[in-house]
Order: C-alpha cells, then sequence, then structure tokens
C-alpha cells in the first residue's frame, strides 16, 4: 500500500492543480461562459426586481448591493461544478484511468481539481464584484465584509466543485454535466435569493429556511448589506453551512473515488 | 390561357414539394431533438423551475404601490416563462443545426434538388414544433400550481401561438450564427446572451416597475411587446399589453430573422 503512496503530496498537488489552471488558456474562451453569465444575471435581476427594496421589512435599499453576493456565489457555484464536467472528460477519454494507476494518495487527484476551481471563480466573483461597485452597489461592510464574500465564494465553489466530482465518478460521462451545474443552480435559488426570509411565501419560504446555501448568501451579504453588519452572527452559519456541505460531498466524492478501478 | 394554366399548375407542384420538403425537415428536426434528451431537459425544465423560485420568492411585489391588480401573481408572471421557453427552443435550433454542420449532414442537404430557403424553413418548423409543445406544457404545469388565466382558453392560445411565432424568430437568428459560424461550441457559449434579450424586456415585473435604464431600454426591445401582449392575453387585460402589437412584434421578428438565415445560407453555399 504505501508502494502506491509514495510520492510526495505537495508536489503532486501543485501539478493537478496548475493542470487544471491549464484548462484557461487551452480552451479558448472557457472563462466566458463563467464570468459573462453572473454579469449578466446581476444587470438583469437588479433591473427587474429592483422595486422590491420598497417593501417593509428589506434590508437595505439598494437591490444592487443584495443581489451582487448572489451573482458572487453564483459565478464561483458554476466554476466549481466545471471541475467536475471537466473530470467527466477526463475519465471518458482514459487520462483519468493513468492516473488511478499512479502512485499517489487519491484525495489528491481532488484536490488538484478542486484548487484549480477555486483560483479560476475568483475571475467571475472579482468582475461581479467591481462592475456591482462600479453601477452603484455599496461595500458596507469594509474589509471585513469583502474577506467574507470571498470566503464565503471560495467555500461555494469547493462545495459545487465537490459535488460535480462526485457526480463525475459516479456517472463517469460528460452527459452528468446538466445535473452538475442544475445541482448549484437549485442550491443558489432555492435560497433567500431574491428576498430576505421574511418576505419569501409559499413553499421557497420553508426550503430557504433549511436551506444552508441561504446561510453561505448571509455570510457573503456582510459585504455589501448595511442591513447585514460584519459580526460573528453573521459569519459563523455560514462557515459551519460551508463545512457541513463539503464534508458531505467531499465524503461522496472520495467514496465514488474508492470504486473506481475495482 | 392554356400557358397561364400551365404555368399555375407547375407553381402549385413546386410549392407542394417544398412544403413536403420543409415538412419532412421539421419532423427530422423535431425527432433528432427528442432522441437527445439531454438537449431538451434545459428547454422543458429549465424555465419552470425559474417560474417556481420567481413566483414564490417576488411574490411579495404585488404589495408595491403600482403592481396591477391581477388574479394570480403566477398567472402574471408565467408570461416571461413563455419567453424564456421560447429563446431556448430558439437556441437549441441554432445548435442542433450547427452539429448538424458539423457532422457533415447539412452538406448533403445543399447537395439535395431543393430551394436553399426549404432548408431554413424546414428547420424553423421544427422549432416551431417544439415551441408549441413547450408553452402548452408551461401553461397546463402552472395551471396545476394555481395559475390563474381570466383570458380563458383562447387567451391561452393565443399567448402560446405569440411565444411560439417568437421561437420561430429567435430560431432564424440562431440559425443565422450557425451558419455562419458551423461551430456547435460557439453556439453553446451564447446561451448566457439570451438571457440579455429576456432581462431588457418586463418578463417578470411589470414595465412601470423596472429601474429607469431598464424601463428606456425595453422600449427598444422587440419581446417587450411580446410578453405584454401574451400577458394581457392571460389576464384578459389589454391594459397589461395589446396582443396586437405582440403579434406585429412576434411576426416582425420571425419575417426579419428567416430571412437573415436564408442569406446567411445563400452565402455559404456560394462559399462551399
Amino acid at each position: 500500500m504505501s508502494s502506491r503512496t509514495n510520492s510526495p503530496a505537495g508536489p503532486v498537488a501543485w501539478a493537478f492543480w496548475m493542470r487544471s489552471l491549464g484548462e484557461v488558456t487551452r480552451v479558448r474562451g472557457a472563462l466566458i461562459g463563467t464570468s459573462i453569465a453572473p454579469l449578466i444575471f446581476l444587470l438583469g435581476t437588479s433591473g427587474q426586481f429592483g422595486k422590491l427594496v420598497g417593501l417593509p421589512g428589506f434590508p437595505t435599499d439598494s437591490y444592487l448591493s443584495w443581489i451582487v453576493p448572489l451573482c458572487c456565489l453564483q459565478g464561483a457555484g458554476f466554476a466549481g461544478a466545471a471541475a467536475g464536467a471537466n473530470l467527466a472528460r477526463d475519465i471518458e477519454q482514459g487520462w483519468f484511468d493513468r492516473l488511478l494507476v499512479a502512485p499517489v494518495a487519491r484525495p489528491l487527484l481532488v484536490l488538484g481539481p478542486v484548487l484549480g476551481a477555486i483560483t479560476r471563480s475568483m475571475i467571475p466573483v472579482t468582475l461581479v464584484l467591481v462592475v456591482g461597485v462600479l453601477i452603484g452597489a455599496d461595500v458596507t461592510g469594509g474589509v471585513g465584509g469583502i474577506v467574507a464574500l470571498y470566503a464565503a465564494s471560495a467555500g461555494f465553489c469547493t462545495v459545487a466543485a465537490l459535488w460535480g466530482i462526485a457526480m463525475a465518478v459516479h456517472f463517469r460521462t460528460q452527459q452528468a454535466g446538466p445535473l452538475m451545474q442544475m445541482g448549484v443552480f437549485l442550491g443558489v435559488f432555492l435560497s433567500t435569493a431574491y428576498t430576505p426570509q421574511p418576505l419569501l411565501k409559499g413553499w421557497l419560504e420553508d426550503v430557504a429556511r433549511i436551506n444552508p446555501v441561504s446561510h453561505v448568501l448571509e455570510l457573503g451579504r456582510q459585504a455589501t448589506v448595511s442591513g447585514i453588519d460584519a459580526s460573528l452572527a453573521h459569519t459563523w452559519p455560514g462557515l459551519a453551512s460551508l463545512a457541513g456541505m463539503g464534508l458531505v460531498f467531499g465524503a461522496l466524492a472520495l467514496f465514488g473515488l474508492r470504486r473506481m478501478g475495482r | 390561357m392554356s400557358t397561364a394554366l400551365h404555368g399555375g399548375v407547375l407553381v402549385i407542384a413546386v410549392a407542394a414539394r417544398e412544403a413536403r420538403v420543409v415538412a419532412a425537415l421539421g419532423r427530422r428536426a423535431l425527432s433528432v431533438q427528442f432522441r437527445r434528451a439531454q438537449l431538451l431537459m434545459p428547454t422543458f425544465v429549465l424555465p419552470l423551475l425559474l417560474l417556481a423560485v420567481i413566483a414564490s420568492g417576488t411574490s411579495a411585489g404585488r404589495n408595491l404601490k403600482d403592481f396591477p391588480d391581477v388574479s394570480s401573481y403566477l398567472g402574471f408572471v408565467v408570461a416571461g416563462t413563455l419567453l424564456q421557453g421560447a429563446l431556448l427552443a430558439g437556441l437549441t435550433a441554432g445548435i442542433a443545426l450547427a452539429s448538424d454542420i458539423e457532422g457533415g449532414f447539412f452538406d448533403r442537404l445543399l447537395a439535395a434538388p431543393v430551394r436553399r430557403s426549404s432548408l431554413v424553413f424546414g428547420r424553423l418548423a421544427g422549432t416551431l414544433g417544439l415551441a408549441v409543445l413547450q408553452m402548452t406544457w408551461f401553461l397546463l404545469v402552472a395551471l396545476l400550481f394555481g395559475a390563474s388565466y381570466p383570458g380563458g382558453v383562447l387567451g391561452a392560445a393565443g399567448a402560446a401561438v405569440l411565444a411560439a411565432l417568437t421561437a420561430v424568430g429567435i430560431g432564424g437568428l440562431a440559425c443565422a450564427i450557425a451558419i455562419r459560424t458551423g461551430s456547435m461550441n460557439l453556439m453553446q457559449s451564447i446561451f448566457p446572451l439570451v438571457f440579455v434579450l429576456l432581462f431588457t424586456a418586463p418578463a417578470f415585473f411589470p414595465r412601470d416597475l423596472l429601474t429607469p435604464t431598464l424601463h428606456d431600454l425595453s422600449a427598444y426591445n422587440p419581446l417587450t411587446y411580446v410578453v405584454e401582449g401574451a400577458r394581457g392575453l392571460l389576464q384578459d387585460d389589454a391594459g397589461l399589453g395589446d396582443p396586437w402589437l405582440g403579434l406585429a412584434a412576434a411576426v416582425g421578428l420571425a419575417i426579419f430573422s428567416t430571412a437573415l438565415a436564408t442569406l446567411a445560407l445563400r452565402d455559404r453555399a456560394r462559399r462551399t
């Protein structure tokens, strides 16, 4: 067993990380979709539903400020799901079989793509934040709030990447791509995406309450929403939700990985 | 006299043959799309998911001062779902055509003794069929979940027709891009741009409640008149939108984009 995993972990993880980042330069336009989609969503949604801030109980008077963290999470989530789609392609093309017989610990095979996804996700997150601020979003949370927003985005990207990888090692086909994206879509939108919890109606009110992504959004909204001040009370639930989702999807990914090649 | 009669018969025979070509190509376009279910899932499921989330997540907007008095919020926002379905059905037509070009099937069609325009009409006939199925599905699912249509069956059918014609218009634009580029990758990457058209129209909220910039911008988007017309028909309230204006916008877009696709095809045929 030790002979199978005798490669040093650091350089191996680094090599997989760099390979994953190479997608950006190797595949032309790889970042365009994941960067433009959240921007379009930011501009479109704030234009459509901007007047909702006039409702009693809305914690900010700028809908743009409310929606910026959502779009950051959306961009990060899709960047994470892309890690699963890329892995599915590697499995289909046989490249991943070669990695499975390499003398490296299997968790490292997952770590590289996840790190690559987190790095890539910083591009749409930063783009959305910068454009959002330029067109009028407030940065009420200061540096601490911005750190919380980036932590929420990186954490959600990790969760989405682990979900995508779990789907990739289970289905072993690129056709599972829509399923990976759908998971991110549902996670983000079945939350307090458009309006705060007290203004939600019907079934979504209950679903958003138990959806851990609502807490992750609250973590990120410390950056831009004046009614959600930067505090530990708005930080810990989000971090705990990210840790919980990461553990579940990470375990699923590793379990699937262990079954591969048996 | 007999020459004129002979000419008339000839024209009818040619038209009948081309109609058969269009019908056959339309049937093929539909059956190929149903064979590849992964292409259809976004067009049938994604708009309904967004409808569910928006209807529940933003329904508090009914309490805003200028929100029109409607019988059901779901019935109000479903017009936006029809529009989204039309955009996705149109884009799917372009992706499928690009796939045919990449796979070489389209070159064989170009060598066939049929009018070039029939190749475009055939593809768009498939889009029309797909859109009719989609719109019926969306309206029925929304009805099951509590939407009300004071416009009745006629109003719902009218709204579905408007949306299906819009799908043809968007399909024409997508086909023109597919014919010009022949790239499936490019067609897939313009997916987010489709949402620009959706969000610059009052798809889910009344035009008077859009932000000022978007309000001004939406006047130049033909889909604004389609979605408002569909809303007017579904809610039986001309104050929400003029159906005739919607019809003019949908038909105008369809004619313009079909001409664009036909021109692109002629250009491609000259080059190959």
